[in-house]
């Protein structure tokens, strides 16, 4: 009975995603269940959608920088937090932490204030800030774990042996944990590119995927959605599947995913 | 030739410390990042939830309207009650979920590990997008209900507060399995097998062993996804139909709508003490 129910939980759980992606290739005109035929009809619509492509476009732009930011001030703060001792160093680690807890609306809210009295309200400055302030802790958590597994005797060895800081940071560090900072920048990438909330209220007139989605369904429900919505599942799939690869390579983090 | 300052081994305590603080200083441009982008922002959001709107002085009556309005009131309620609710489910089909997976083997295990993971991973928009494709008025079922004639209009099972619960229990239900189910995995076996030897029945042994040991877990995770709920937006806003807004959608509706930024304040400020108050409790909940 155990069994039963907890099979009936998980369908639950699962069943809506591949769903969506069957009526992405329906030939009917409308969400029609079960679809009358295959057809890529929706795909080309998108492929076709100068709106749908600038906001994959911008998205992937996006992901990508605020990704890049958050892993240079992610990767430098989990360094000195975990090697350094420094007073306040609670105080700095969870106000790092922050933007986990705070709930995006709460970001979204109190960025929109600020940005809109420093003029960059609805700019893709304001927007990529944003973006890497949502990303940051993950790479600080994963990082962090990652440099306190690293035996810090191996770097005191290359100091001792006269390495400068420098040879010890290309040598030594990152040799060794550039998976793990792989691992945080994807990441960081998945976190970016699923934001909502945000680009809700701070972006403006620059549409993310996302946004363009939310606008949409409030409107009306086109499948063209099923089609990015598959386009999302997939590209989701396939960085969780790195993800998977790279954790199993280094042992370590196989918790990826598990940390919200 | 003078050692340089990475030098840490084996130096005196002091230079050694100093090594260390200077290694400290690789915070600062995060920490600068974040004074400007997250501190300072929730800093003015709480002097704007003090600000009177016509003279700009310091004012408590924006927190009075807050309390004195039947509106914010009810939507305050119904954040919490939600929340609470789906806390409540997701931990009532979670835990059976996480104890059955505990008893699988390995190799199933795994796979029912990476189903979860996976589907914690589709964003939660689409997530709440294929609740429409199946559950909406122009979905599959109403659509099938239609066809076959059991119904000749179609029936609204979202668009109210039991298709916002029940959405946002599928987007919260991998965050209590998850953790629950690495909590599960720590109890040592060797405890109920144990209780077994000395006579006690199954129901005995979980229910005496194991259910107590899984409980702070169990209230770990509750905690967490009380927190996460509080401050949903996308799941109310889709499958509400605009008629069960949260607290969230309440703050997006005065400012994007209104442009009443000092009360929207006051929801945030309101709505960020009570995650952080419980979030406390959370923390207080892991250390002891």
């Amino acid at each position: 009975m155990l069994a039963a129910f907890s099979v009936a939980v998980l369908v639950f759980l699962c069943f809506p995603i591949p769903i969506v992606v069957a009526m992405s290739f329906s030939s009917a005109r409308s969400l029609e269940f079960p679809p009358p035929g295959l057809s890529l009809q929706w795909y080309v619509m998108l492929r076709d959608s100068p709106v749908w492509l600038n906001a994959l476009g911008l998205s992937a732009g996006l992901a990508v920088t605020s990704a890049t930011l958050a892993l240079i001030l992610g990767s430098l703060a989990a360094y000195g937090l975990v090697r350094g001792n420094f007073p306040g160093k609670g105080l700095v680690e969870s106000n790092l932490m922050a933007p986990l807890i705070v709930p995006p609306v709460i970001i979204a809210l109190s960025l929109y204030i600020v940005l809109a009295r420093s003029g960059l309200l609805g700019t893709l400055t304001g927007l990529l800030a944003g973006h890497t302030l949502l990303s940051l802790p993950y790479v600080v958590l994963f990082l962090s774990v990652a440099i306190r597994a690293f035996d810090i005797r191996i770097e005191h060895v290359a100091e001792t042996l006269g390495a400068s800081r420098r040879v010890v940071l290309t040598h030594v560090l990152l040799p060794n944990l550039w998976p793990n900072a792989l691992i945080a920048w994807l990441f960081a990438f998945l976190v970016s590119f699923d934001e909502v909330v945000l680009a809700l209220f701070i972006g403006g007139r620059h549409v993310t995927v996302p946004k363009r989605i939310f606008t949409e369904l409030t409107l009306q429900i086109s499948p063209v959605i099923t089609a990015v919505a598959t386009v999302l599942i997939v590209m989701n799939a396939v960085v969780l599947v790195l993800l998977a690869v790279l954790a199993r390579k280094r042992g370590a983090v196989a918790a990826a995913g598990l940390t919200p | 030739m003078t050692p340089g300052p990475d030098r840490v081994a084996g130096r005196a305590p002091s230079a050694r410390f100093r090594v260390l603080a200077a290694r400290g200083l690789l915070v600062l441009p995060a920490v600068a990042f974040l004074l400007f982008f997250l501190d300072l922002p929730l800093g003015v959001t709480l002097w704007w939830s003090l600000r009177d709107p016509d003279t700009g002085g310091l004012t408590a009556g924006n927190y009075a309207d807050f309390v004195n309005s039947k509106t914010y009131v009810t939507i305050i309620l119904r954040t919490a009650m939600l929340a609470g609710s789906v806390t409540v489910m997701t931990a009532l089909i979670g835990y059976p979920l996480a104890y059955w997976m505990l008893r699988l083997s390995p190799r199933a295990q795994a796979v029912v590990f990476a189903l979860i993971v996976m589907t914690f991973w589709v964003p939660i928009l689409v997530r709440t997008y294929a609740w429409i494709v199946i559950f909406g008025n122009a979905g599959l079922v109403n659509r099938m209900l239609l066809w076959s004639g059991l119904t000749d209009s179609p029936m609204a099972f979202l668009y109210n507060v039991r298709g916002v619960a029940f959405g946002m229990v599928n987007v919260m239900l991998p965050l209590m399995v998850l953790p629950l189910f690495a909590g599960m995995r720590r109890i040592d076996s060797r405890l109920m097998t144990a209780a077994e030897t000395l006579g006690a029945t199954s129901g005995q042994v979980f229910r005496k062993v194991f259910l107590p040991l899984s409980l702070p877990p169990l209230a770990a995770s509750s905690i967490l996804v009380f927190i996460l709920s509080l401050g949903f937006y996308i799941t109310p806003a889709i499958l509400g139909g605009g008629r069960v807004p949260m607290i969230a959608n309440m703050m997006d509706l005065l400012v994007n709508r209104f442009a009443r930024w000092e009360i929207a304040s006051v929801n945030a400020i309101v709505l960020l003490v009570a995650t952080l108050l419980v979030y406390g409790i959370y923390q207080w909940l892991r250390r002891s």
